[in-house]
């Protein structure tokens, strides 16, 4: 070892472990910049306020005169304008069951959402 | 063994501060996130949630045997219908605290299902501007069942579309 000044390995050690930890830091910080965007866009992929709108159109066209046409226009419209495939049947009140169901189902592709709505 | 054993530790030193160095440089270069015009739809967001709260707003009835300002908007989007959609509408959207209202503009369209042929057709309601083609408006819609006879149907009430492009100035 002529010549060369072994000296104060510890401290070029040390220094190593601290530049590893800002290392790490660093890419804990890479991280957070992406994360917001991508919540965001998993937020905005998902209807939220289609399903409730066609939801509650839906629950209003149970106790339209003429349903079979309203059904027609959400369906053909939610395909057309909306690229959602709306589907949804109505069972009326009978003597047993003086309740409403409707059968629910949305999908878009991306998300679907299916719902047994029953009046009270 | 004439090939010198000095300095390793400098030599290891050397090469851990190069591949930190190099691999900082790609951190750095890889958070940066370029916000194209395909991302801004994130800002859209609230801009969406203030047109679908105003049209909500607009589709509620202020009690159980009177119409919505929407519905009654759509039964007669052929003769005052736009007005009052014009009126409530800005009034919701473009009001905020302070006295200078927001700079929202929208074109407002209805979208009805021609019985004949089954397709969709679009008719207008309102709008305070054109669309010159250089905005970026987003869409908000709400549905509405409007006792109305829309061209192409012999039935009513019928299921229809109100479709909003909403942008700000």
């Amino acid at each position: 070892m002529a010549g060369l000044n072994d000296d104060a390995q510890w401290i070029v050690l040390m220094g190593f472990v601290v530049s590893f930890s800002f290392f790490f830091l660093a890419m804990v910080l890479n991280q957070s910049t992406v994360v917001g965007q991508t919540t965001a866009e998993a937020v905005i992929e998902f209807p939220k306020n289609d399903i409730r709108d066609v939801r509650n159109v839906i629950i209003q066209s149970a106790s339209v005169t003429d349903p079979i046409v309203v059904h027609d226009d959400i369906i053909g419209i939610a395909l057309s304008r909306k690229n959602a495939v709306v589907s949804y049947t109505v069972t009326s009140p009978t003597v047993s069951d003086p309740r409403t169901h409707i059968e629910i189902h949305y999908n878009n592709g991306v998300t679907a959402y299916n719902e047994s709505w029953t009046s009270s | 063994m004439v090939a010198r054993e000095n300095g390793q530790l400098y030599t290891i030193e050397g090469i851990s501060a190069g591949m930190i160095m190099l691999f900082t440089a790609y951190l750095v270069l890889s958070a940066t996130s370029v916000y194209t015009p395909g991302d801004t739809h994130i800002s859209d967001m609230q801009l969406e949630q203030i047109g679908t709260d105003a049209l909500r707003m607009m589709n509620t009835p202020v009690n159980g045997s009177a119409e919505s300002v929407l519905k009654e908007s759509v039964e007669h989007y052929d003769t005052t219908g736009p007005a009052e959609f014009k009126r409530t509408f800005l009034n919701y959207v473009n009001n905020r605290t302070g006295s200078t209202p927001d700079n929202l503009h929208y074109t407002a369209m209805i979208t009805y299902r021609n019985t004949t042929d089954n397709s969709a057709m679009s008719s207008s309601l309102a709008s305070n501007a054109n669309l010159t083609g250089g905005e970026h408006p987003v869409r908000v819609t709400e549905w509405v069942i409007a006792d109305k006879q829309f061209p192409g149907s012999v039935n009513h009430p019928r299921a229809v579309l109100v479709e909003v492009l909403l942008w700000r100035d």
